[in-house]
């Protein structure tokens, strides 16, 4: 019996998993679990239906690697565990086990971006660039945990490999109300709509750029926030269509690289489809190795906190000063 | 489930494998003297006796019919092996030889340097980049024995990709998920691409290597045909818990005195002149061995 949820709760986008998980697991006797000594959440399906749950221990490569030899027989893998650790120790065993032969594996993984405190060795800020270089790669990444529910059961279908991003993942707000927006891999959501400038976000940072927008909304800026949460295939419909709609203005907010994330996937439409822009700032992680600190305070550190995303907001919509 | 009656080809002897090997080696040279560009010539020829024995009597497979379900997997970990793999698999009735030869490594072949699934179905996994056939293997394995299906899940590793630490993890995941119809052969060749194995990776004591993870060792001569179709023969119930390697002492570019242990042909192309030598030192070797 699915559960419903309501805007602005905590929740536990694990949990969602290791529920979706074991849910999809009764109707689908297809679908495997494997995880690198990262199955806490994992407990029910791997209590009900064992035989489809292997833990390899602190072996992401083999957790990969057997991933794909079973999707080889026909099977829907889930591999599912640290996402600096999947998607780097294990990236070759992605590129060449999973996505030359365009398995349908699906990695799903917690500790993207600056989360967690565990320090430079546990955030997975490059992730995205290196997923959204792989030929085959679906690339997402949720802030919201009820969707990742939705998103992990509409990869069911799917041909192909995918990547889920999420933060953390123990607590995470509740952003939608169900049935609000249409969820479909590949489509952006506007998650608030407005006319002045576009800030485009995904996974955790969402949250952060609502609240930018409602603090600007007191000053009569009215700011337009999707959440873009599929990275690639990217929608470049609605990003052109922003365009035109809040003035040519956009800033680019998120938890990963300044470059090579988001902002570089919107940046790359922008050329290839010759949209002219007003303004275009990115707002993420410098080339630093970040430190430790909660994730709010992080942010701000490096220069994509509340303060600086609203800081940003403002400049896009300055009026430009005549030049002399 | 009614299945289908596999292993279409009758048992054939140990000398009429070892006739088909020679064969093999013969059609692979007869390539390289084709193709202008490298082929792994060295480690192709260390393979050959070895896939002659699986493919013309270890593996329950069939040509005319490559999804049956109850087919033996064969995943091929060294990847650079294909022609030889590619040619073993033409002998067996997969492909047509003629048609290797005349677009091998050309735009658009299905057949090159490392073997592509998407590009010939034919073969069980892409593979190429070292140290990845095992854990494919596993994972082939564990959805086998799910579906309580009994057939083989078999893998082909050189001794120098062992090096990659993907194939200690995956020797640990197949002995902690039991599976008894996993089963890897290392061709142990003893040489890498640049050197000689031992000059710069310590790997014995070897067999004991994979003792300490739980195997079931089995040392053969790789070249020696009997040896293998024993061990082929004496492998454990495929429902057994204890996964097999079988580690084949072998000599990189067997069969060609000139070839042999030689550095110079971890890969290579023959010019008319060299392909008229190596066969003739296939040929005395032959010979030799008879006598």
């Amino acid at each position: 019996m699915p559960v419903t949820f309501t805007f602005g709760e905590m929740l536990s986008a694990r949990s969602v998993i290791g529920s979706t998980l074991a849910e999809l697991g009764a109707t689908h006797d297809n679908l495997w679990v494997i995880t690198p000594d990262i199955g806490a959440t994992l407990v029910e399906f791997r209590d009900t239906y064992p035989d489809r749950f292997v833990d390899v221990g602190l072996a992401e490569q083999v957790s990969v690697g057997i991933a794909a030899g079973l999707a080889y027989d026909g099977n829907i893998p889930v591999v599912s565990g640290m996402l600096p650790f999947l998607s780097m120790r294990a990236l070759e065993q992605v590129r060449t086990d999973v996505c030359y032969p365009n398995l349908p594996v699906k990695i799903i993984g917690t500790h993207g971006g600056l989360v967690g405190n565990g320090g430079s060795t546990h955030y997975a800020v490059e992730d995205l660039s290196l997923m959204c270089s792989l030929t085959n790669m679906t690339v997402t990444s949720i802030g919201d945990p009820v969707m990742v529910g939705e998103v992990i059961r509409q990869s069911m279908d799917m041909q192909g490999p995918i990547y889920i991003r999420l933060a953390v993942g123990k607590k995470d707000m509740v952003l939608y109300e169900p049935g609000q927006h249409e969820i479909r891999i590949g489509k952006g959501i506007v998650a608030r709509d407005g006319s002045d400038v576009t800030l485009f976000t995904h996974g955790t940072t969402v949250a952060q750029a609502l609240t930018a927008a409602e603090q600007l909304a007191d000053d009569g800026i009215s700011v337009r926030v999707v959440d873009m949460w599929t990275l690639k295939p990217i929608d470049a419909d609605l990003i052109e269509r922003c365009a035109s709609e809040t003035g040519g203005r956009f800033v680019v907010l998120e938890d990963h690289l300044a470059y090579g994330g988001l902002a570089t996937r919107v940046a790359d439409v922008v050329a290839d489809r010759g949209i002219a822009l007003t303004s275009f700032e990115r707002l993420g992680i410098p080339q630093v190795y970040a430190g430790f600190g909660e994730d709010e305070q992080l942010r701000d550190k490096h220069g994509y906190g509340l303060t600086a995303t609203v800081d940003a907001l403002r400049r896009a919509v300055a009026p430009v000063p005549a030049t002399a | 489930m009614t299945q289908t009656v596999l292993d279409t080809e009758p048992d054939h002897s140990v000398e009429e494998l070892e006739d088909l090997a020679y064969e093999l080696r013969r059609l692979l040279l007869n390539l390289c003297g084709t193709y202008e560009g490298a082929v792994h010539i060295g480690g192709d020829l260390s393979v050959a006796d070895i896939l002659t024995a699986l493919f013309h009597r270890g593996l329950r497979i069939d040509p005319n019919d490559i999804r049956n379900p109850a087919r033996d997997r064969f995943v091929l970990s060294k990847g650079h092996a294909a022609v030889c793999m590619y040619i073993a698999m033409a002998m067996r009735g997969f492909f047509d030889y003629d048609d290797i030869v005349a677009t091998y490594g050309q735009l658009d072949s299905a057949y090159g340097m490392h073997p592509c699934k998407v590009q010939l179905p034919g073969v069980e996994a892409s593979t190429g980049s070292l140290g990845h056939g095992l854990p494919l293997a596993v994972g082939m394995a564990l959805s086998a024995r799910h579906r309580r299906e009994t057939h083989r899940v078999v893998t082909l590793m050189g001794d120098g990709e062992t090096g990659e630490g993907s194939v200690w993890e995956a020797a640990m995941a197949g002995r902690s998920q039991k599976l008894g119809n996993l089963v890897a052969f290392i061709d142990r060749n003893r040489q890498l691409m640049t050197s000689f194995a031992e000059e710069r990776v310590m790997f014995e004591p070897y067999p004991d290597k994979w003792r300490a993870f739980g195997w079931n060792v089995v040392e053969v001569d790789g070249h020696d045909m009997r040896q293998l179709v024993d061990a082929i023969d004496a492998l454990p119930d495929p429902t057994s818990d204890v996964p097999t390697v079988i580690i084949c002492e072998t000599v990189k570019g067997k069969g060609v005195d000139f070839m042999e242990r030689n550095l110079a042909w971890h890969a290579g192309s023959l010019g008319a002149q060299d392909l008229e030598r190596a066969m003739a030192a296939l040929e005395a070797s032959r010979n030799k061995e008879a006598h």
